[in-house]
């Protein structure tokens, strides 16, 4: 399962999503990723490990992603090339995932708060 | 502080927490702490100065170093803050030919803005680090811009450099990487509770890991042991604006604010329940180059850096300027603020300089594109876009531009050295300040030592560095100077932590 996972999850990767990625009700009645339904079809622990109430940390994006200075973000769809937060002037290696991410609902990311006109909710 | 206490009473610790908060029940409450870690030094907060004193005690090998950072992100404000560094005798400043400058000559400047209130041997304890706090940055592969060096707001001399992306965050990565590399520890979202004192000595922190910021009912309690002492980093209030309201209810609380949202001064209130003594709390220091159409510091103070030296401020109320531009933040600040309709709200002012005196410069081009700025290919067009009268603005730029040819202001007496002639077509934009900088906070000796308010002694094991610390500047930060305190009192503060560890402190 795991493997089917991760291999799904790199396919995926490769498509480059950057701004807006829908949500869809999932299994469990939580909203989810889209691209991420496959790992509801496990359950709540594919992601939260035993404690389903309890946080996920950025290891548990890490884990099929990969390191976050490694993910590719589409140059094109970036309003200035120094705009990419996975390399981000102010934060460099020192954010996490979820400074921008969140699972189950939209998150308006970090950069917008004062970069009001650069990024969609994500 | 409501959701503080609902979450204290909603977890099993709340017992043994609430327990800490009283100071005679403190002995007995430690004998049930289980500490979860030990390390040497705990510093709360990764902003400039939290970072600068990881990398100094960590370089001093004090010891197991770790940081907290109630955040998702590592820097704090100094993450997102404008890069200026004034570093006195910096080598652009000294290949500009200005060879006059010193550390004495910038606390005399900071002196005379503190308005008689400013600690003077701290600042010259941290003047006196300029340029060992300079030199860190250079080893740690931060990147100045070429050539760059000016004179801003308030001082007598150009001596401010400028970060290569023009902002504090080129550092405060750098000294992360750096840092991190050479075996600092550092942990996000992880929020500091409670101090654990002892026979009135700070020996650790009760934390709350994997804190979701605001959410108050997030993270675990955990007790982290910090045996040679805690360096309080965290930082000013300006992003509290129940507290801004306390402490300066005269702070018009509209104002926006320039800082990351994690400038909540919450570590600070717990220290003044542990005997810390605090001072200076109602400085609260707005800027006055900030735009009300971006968010956060942005863009506008470094658009200003221009408008301010070579063009015009001027009310669209009246269409006539209001102010001397080159004068310092707090007599900009209150002058903006006056521009006002009669129901009270602001009427934004306009400042405005030739677009093209510098048609490519950066912080025009990024201006222009992020919509914080416009660009008027006559009078008339920045009249109508701003409702400004025409003929008094037209007046007005007649005036100024026979004040710029007379070197001599006789209207406001600017000092008219950097003042350009104003042509068709301009970049303008609106100006209302942010509240900025908190000059207040607990008091420390010139090395970093908090003062108890029972003893006026140190409080064994506890230190505070940069902007959590109050009675440095007095009335007025000058500009560029924060960053400089934050870097060089990390430096202070490390050699501090060494001396008392080998039992200097009594």
């Amino acid at each position: 399962m795991m493997k089917y996972i991760f291999a799904m999850m790199m396919a995926l990767c490769c498509i480059g999503y950057v701004h807006a990625v829908e949500r869809a009700p999932m299994k469990g009645g939580m909203d989810g990723r889209a691209n991420h339904a496959a790992l509801y079809d496990g359950s709540c622990t594919s992601c939260h490990g035993a404690d389903p109430q309890k946080n996920v940390t950025d290891q548990t994006c890490v884990q099929c992603h990969g390191e976050m200075k490694k993910i590719q973000l589409d140059a094109s769809r970036l309003p200035i090339p120094e705009a990419n937060p996975h390399a981000s002037v102010h934060f460099g290696e020192g954010a996490s995932c979820l400074a921008c991410h969140a699972e189950h609902k939209q998150k308006a990311p970090l950069c917008s708060d004062c970069h009001t006109s650069w990024f969609e909710k994500m | 502080m409501q959701n503080r206490r609902r979450f204290l009473m909603s977890t099993g610790l709340a017992v043994g927490g609430l327990a800490c908060a009283v100071p005679t029940a403190s002995a007995q409450c430690n004998e049930n702490i289980t500490w979860d870690e030990t390390v040497d030094v705990l510093i709360v907060g990764s902003g400039f100065s939290g970072l600068s004193a990881a990398l100094n005690l960590n370089r001093k090998k004090v010891g197991r170093i770790l940081v907290l950072e109630k955040m998702q992100v590592i820097g704090g404000n100094s993450a997102v803050n404008g890069g200026w560094l004034a570093i006195p005798r910096n080598p652009i400043q000294l290949s500009q030919g200005i060879t006059d400058d010193s550390p004495e000559d910038l606390v005399s400047d900071q002196v005379k803005s503190g308005r008689g209130m400013a600690g003077v041997e701290n600042l010259r304890a941290i003047a006196n680090h300029a340029l060992p706090a300079y030199q860190m940055c250079i080893d740690a592969g931060v990147k100045f811009k070429d050539g760059f060096n000016i004179q801003v707001g308030g001082h007598n001399k150009a001596r401010a450099i400028r970060t290569q992306h023009g902002t504090g965050g080129d550092i405060t990565t750098k000294l992360y990487e750096v840092s991190k590399k050479e075996g600092v520890e550092y942990r996000l979202q992880n929020y500091v509770e409670d101090f654990i004192m002892e026979d009135g000595k700070l020996i650790g922190l009760k934390v709350r890991d994997g804190f979701r910021f605001p959410d108050m009912a997030t993270g675990t309690v955990r007790y982290i042991r910090a045996t040679k002492g805690v360096v309080l980093a965290n930082g000013g209030f300006a992003r509290n604006k129940e507290l801004r309201a306390i402490f300066d209810p005269a702070l018009d609380p509209t104002l926006d604010c320039t800082n990351a949202l994690g400038a909540t001064g919450e570590v600070t209130m717990t220290a003044m329940s542990h005997g810390a003594l605090t001072l200076h709390m109602n400085m609260i220091q707005t800027g006055h180059w900030a735009s009300p159409d971006e968010g956060g510091f942005g863009w506008s103070n470094a658009l200003l850096s221009i408008s301010l030296h070579e063009g015009m401020a001027v009310s669209v109320l009246t269409g006539q300027r209001f102010m001397d531009e080159r004068q310092d933040r707090k007599y900009c600040s209150e002058k903006i603020m006056a521009n006002r309709y009669s129901d009270g709200t602001p009427a934004y002012p306009i400042i405005f300089f030739s677009y093209n005196d510098h048609p490519d410069d950066d912080r025009v081009v990024r201006a222009l594109r992020d919509k914080m700025a416009w660009k008027f290919d006559s009078i008339e067009e920045m009249a109508k876009k701003f409702n400004i009268d025409v003929v008094a603005l037209t007046a007005s730029i007649n005036q100024f531009n026979q004040s710029v040819k007379d070197r001599n202001d006789p209207l406001l007496g600017r000092k008219m050295d950097t003042a350009r002639e104003l042509k068709a077509p301009f970049v303008a934009s609106r100006m209302w300040p942010k509240v900025h900088y908190c000059m207040g906070g607990m008091k420390t000796d010139v090395g970093g030592r908090v003062i108890a308010s029972t003893t006026l002694k140190p409080i064994p094991n506890m230190y505070a560095i940069g902007e959590a610390t109050g009675g440095i500047h007095g009335e007025n930060r000058l500009s560029s100077t924060s960053c400089l305190e934050g870097l060089a009192m990390g430096i202070v503060v490390s050699q501090t932590i060494v001396e008392d560890s080998q039992g200097g402190q009594a």
